[in-house]
């Protein structure tokens, strides 16, 4: 038993050594700062997903130095977060398997580590179970699904039967340009001829004339979609809005072209063999159990100035299957936390008509706070045993 | 000569309190038949604050004019002057020199000649107002980082004429005070086009008319029935306003700043005279001359520390500006506590460089605005200013002390024989205790961030440049400590790694602020790049220094042998 110890031991050792910690600290350290210089060019969310939830990433030296100073080409390989959060998960575990003694010197260290776990494994569960939407509600209106405007995706309804439409949803990796769709559940075909990731659609009078005429019908026929470069930015107010050219086949007869897009709020008919499909490019939806009517949104100010000193929203929360019927109050820093989900103030729509709610659903929301509390305690006890016979020492 | 040297640390204690005293036994009066001092403590709203009179019309010039008083030909006007006459009497104000414009190309455009002055009349510049308009409306058109120098100019003179204008017009402030307290201040001009006769706006009316008119009587008693008016309605916000109008003169950061600046000097003194002479006594008087500033210094700094949260009603922290008072003031808390374990007087000489230090960059952060402006909405919870904010810096201000000790560290290893054995291993057991304390406090600090975080928009890490940032200081100073512990780094290498942290806390602080991305991307100055650059290179000479060879180092660090036993 203990010759199994020993040389489980042995083998942990170089990957349990101090050595090990003080670079993937370093590595760390160069990983967040490179991750912070690459938000100035790219969207903070294909940051986290390059840099810090990832194995590899490779950053392009460009982000070192401002591209209005020198053009740098080349980009280094460099592990990515989950790489280096695994490597200081798997050293911290090895280090305290190898080096374990119950000792009361020791407990503060214990404690600390065992609490750098628990936060370690905190983020991993936000990386893989957390699910962040939004929900716009004009004011007046009532919605009961939330919006991932991080991705989008084509719905088809079939409203033919007059007691329940029949709702087709193509996802987002179908869309790209080339794509041809095909389903039992809708009678056409569609061919993908563009797929804009972000775009700004223009009126008739402002279209170059390379992209006239580009849709041939619907509804958005008179108007144009041009591309724009991927937004950037932490906020709401950058947000990738997609649009598509798309082409649709009735067997080998050429329905037409047309143009959808995430801007446009009002899906398009189709109709074949008399039956009307409605086509709609939009955020991604998940629909929920319950729903928000939106009484009153306020957003107040400062005597005298533009500058907010408040957000606030007034809504009915309707959740028949939980028998909740009530009007709550969401405002800056006081969410409404309702079936593991919550619900913050985030933005709000022009000329203030309507809110914009940050729906998160983070099953590891608890996990930081533990954690912390937990570190710090175990700092308090670590530096409180040898930080103070070491000052009192110190002293002369 | 023994017994006077003894006596210098107490005389200039001494000193120093007087100094203080006397800011605050001369309120910068006017010299005026007229009570100014009662107009100028009036309450108004500007901003969304309440705040008197004074602070309205200080930061309206110091924003005009880049300073908080007025000179003609024979007489210094103070600010309440300036905005009075401004008012009352505006075809003699636009006459008046107190726009400040520099930039050549905005000179030769405006056909103004700087060759005797800097400060011109809104009269003057108002000649090309057309042309200001135009090019003020390219600039605003470019994207901000993008503008070039000359535009960036315009913009700024084309906001100081808005100000001015709107000032003139008394749009700005909101003078008449609520009708009942809970609801909001009223334009003057308004109120009164809606209701000639009501009661607060007729009594301003009829204030200023009295000082137009020159009826100096009439005038202080109007002004003195008003003030009696709002004391009675508005009796705590009256008082509030009467408070920020002392602060305003006394200036407490800047007489602390002024209190540094002399310890630092007596400090160096004394370090000096450590070297050159054998005079202990010499040496012990001139640095505990420097203790007795900073002590002062850190007490009028706390009163004004407190003194801004009560003016505001909000824990200490609220901007860039006050975190950089807040940190030298911790500094200063660090720097005495080192300077009563080791009496060499560095302690003292790294509060007072960090305290003048961070006093000099608040007073450029601060510049012209209302160093208590109000709030954004998401920002505005005094739980976590209070708690996030304050343990997030003094958790930087640790991490710079432990810096500023690394450099003090090789700066006298290297360049003096002051280090010796014991010396460098308490110097570098001080560095090191207060890279845990700092460890704990931004590791804490940042973790309540995120716990904001998560109460405000449900991310508890968004791995936004700010956030970032407080992470890279918390994983440098635990690189720091497992290095050590580790056995990877002995003392000069905790050393040279401390002052290392210096680069990242600055980055974290101010350079995160550069990027214009994320959340946090507020209060950012165009020549804080710079100095931040020169910064970073400091930094990385000083530990190019630190990490010359012990051959090369004046400091020797040998072990002083024990005493033989008798």
């Amino acid at each position: 038993m203990s010759l199994v110890n020993s040389s489980l031991k042995k083998l942990l050792k170089p990957i349990a050594s101090l050595k090990l910690t003080v670079v993937i600290f370093a590595l760390s350290i160069f990983l967040i700062f490179a991750g912070t210089l690459a938000q100035v060019n790219t969207g903070i969310w294909t940051v986290v997903d390059q840099y810090f939830r990832s194995l590899v990433v490779t950053i392009e030296l460009q982000i070192f130095v401002p591209k209005d100073i020198a053009k740098v080409p080349g980009a280094i390989w460099f592990p990515g977060g989950l790489t280096l959060g695994v490597a200081m998960l798997v050293n911290l575990i090895a280090a305290h398997t190898v080096r374990f003694k119950l000792k009361w010197k020791r407990s503060g260290m214990i404690i600390t580590h065992l609490g750098v776990i628990l936060l370690l494994a905190g983020e991993f569960v936000t990386g893989f179970a957390a699910e962040e939407g939004n929900m716009t509600i004009p004011e007046g209106q009532t919605v009961n699904f939330v919006e991932d405007i991080r991705t989008s995706e084509l719905s088809i309804v079939d409203a033919s039967d007059l007691n329940n439409d029949l709702v087709t949803v193509i996802p987002r990796r179908f869309l790209d340009t080339g794509e041809t769709i095909t389903n039992s559940l809708f009678p056409f075909t569609i061919n993908v001829i563009e797929w804009l990731p972000n775009s700004q659609i223009l009126g008739p009078m402002q279209t170059p004339p390379e992209r006239k005429g580009l849709a041939d019908t619907g509804a958005a026929s008179e108007l144009a979609a041009i591309p724009l470069p991927r937004a950037n930015g932490v906020d709401g107010a950058n947000v990738d809005v997609p649009s598509a050219y798309v082409t649709i086949h009735d067997g080998n007869t050429k329905i037409g072209t047309y143009l959808l897009s995430v801007h446009l709020d009002r899906p398009q008919a189709v109709t074949i063999d008399d039956r009307t499909y409605w086509l709609n490019l939009r955020f991604k939806r998940t629909y929920k159990p319950y729903s928000l009517h939106l009484v009153d949104f306020k957003h107040d100010l400062f005597t005298g100035t533009q500058m907010a000193r408040n957000y606030s929203s007034q809504v009915q929360l309707v959740d028949t299957a939980r028998n909740v019927d009530r009007e709550v109050l969401i405002y800056m820093n006081h969410p409404l936390r309702h079936a593991g989900e919550t619900f913050y103030q985030a933005s709000f729509l022009q000329g203030d008509a309507g809110t914009v709610l940050q729906v998160v659903k983070n099953p590891g929301w608890i996990i930081p706070y533990v954690s912390c509390s937990v570190v710090t305690l175990g700092m308090l006890i670590h530096f409180g045993i040898r930080l103070v016979p070491t000052l009192k020492r110190s002293v002369r | 000569m023994k017994n006077a040297l003894k006596y210098l640390p107490w005389i200039v204690f001494v000193l120093a309190i007087l100094s203080v005293g006397q800011k605050l036994a001369s309120p910068d009066t006017v010299d005026s038949q007229f009570n100014l001092e009662a107009f100028r403590q009036l309450p108004v709203s500007a901003n969304g604050r309440t705040k008197p009179l004074d602070t309205v019309a200080r930061n309206s010039l110091m924003s005009i004019s880049g300073r908080q008083s007025m000179r003609t030909d024979d007489k210094k006007f103070t600010a309440i002057e300036w905005y009075i006459e401004l008012i009352t009497n505006p075809k003699q104000a636009i006459q008046r020199n107190v726009f400040r414009i520099d930039h050549p190309d905005v000179l030769a455009m405006l056909k103004l000649d700087a060759e005797k002055r800097t400060r011109f009349s809104f009269e003057e510049v108002l000649t090309a107002s057309e042309e200001i308009n135009n090019q003020a409306i390219r600039a605003s058109q470019t994207k901000a980082k993008a503008r070039d120098p000359f535009q960036r100019a315009i913009l700024v003179l084309n906001e100081r004429m808005m100000l001015f204008s709107r000032l003139t017009q008394l749009e700005m402030p909101y003078l008449v005070p609520p009708i009942s307290s809970g609801e909001d201040w009223r334009p003057f001009v308004e109120t009164l086009s809606l209701n000639p006769d009501d009661p607060d706006a007729r009594a301003l009316l009829n204030i200023l008319q009295s000082y137009r008119d020159n009826e100096v009587l009439a005038f202080n008693e109007q002004i003195a029935q008003f003030t009696q008016q709002i004391d009675n309605e508005l009796g705590y916000v009256a008082k509030k306003s009467r408070y920020e109008v002392i602060f305003n003169y006394v200036q407490p950061f800047y007489t602390a700043l002024v209190l540094y600046v002399m310890a630092f000097l007596f400090g160096c003194f004394g370090l000096l005279s450590s070297q050159l002479s054998s005079k202990k006594e010499l040496t012990r008087a001139l640095l505990n001359s420097m203790t007795a500033l900073i002590v002062v210094a850190f007490v009028v700094q706390t009163i004004g520390i407190t003194s801004r949260v009560y003016l505001q009603g909000r824990p200490p922290i609220t901007n860039l500006y006050s975190s950089a008072v807040f940190i030298g003031w911790f500094g200063a808390i660090l720097g005495l506590i080192i300077d009563r374990q080791m009496k060499i007087g560095l302690g003292g000489i790294m509060a007072s460089v960090i305290g003048f230090g961070t006093l000099i960059i608040a007073h450029n952060l601060g510049g012209s605005n209302d160093t208590m402006g109000m709030m954004q909405a998401v920002l505005d919870s005094n739980f976590w200013l209070a708690t996030h904010v304050v343990v997030v810096t003094i958790g930087y201000s640790a991490t710079f002390f432990a810096g500023f000790l690394g450099i003090s560290y090789v700066l006298l290893g290297v360049f003096t024989k002051t280090l010796d054995h014991e010396r460098g291993k308490s110097l570098t057991k001080m560095v090191y205790g207060i890279i845990c304390f700092a460890t704990l406090t931004s590791f804490v600090g940042t973790v309540l961030g995120g716990i904001w975080a998560d109460q405000s928009w449900g991310r508890f890490w968004g791995w936004d440049a700010k956030e970032n940032g407080a992470a890279l200081i918390v994983l440098m100073n635990l690189l720091i400590l497992h290095a050590r512990w580790g056995g990877m780094v002995k003392d000069r290498g905790v050393v040279v790694l401390a002052i290392s942290c210096n680069i990242v806390t600055a980055w974290s602080w101010f350079g995160t602020n550069m990027l214009g991305v994320g959340l946090h991307s507020y209060g950012f100055t165009q020549s804080a790049v710079f100095w931040i650059a020169m910064f970073v290179l400091s930094q990385l000479v000083l530990m190019g220094i630190g990490l010359l060879p012990m051959s090369l180092w004046r400091s020797k660090f040998q072990r002083v042998k024990p005493a033989p036993k008798s």
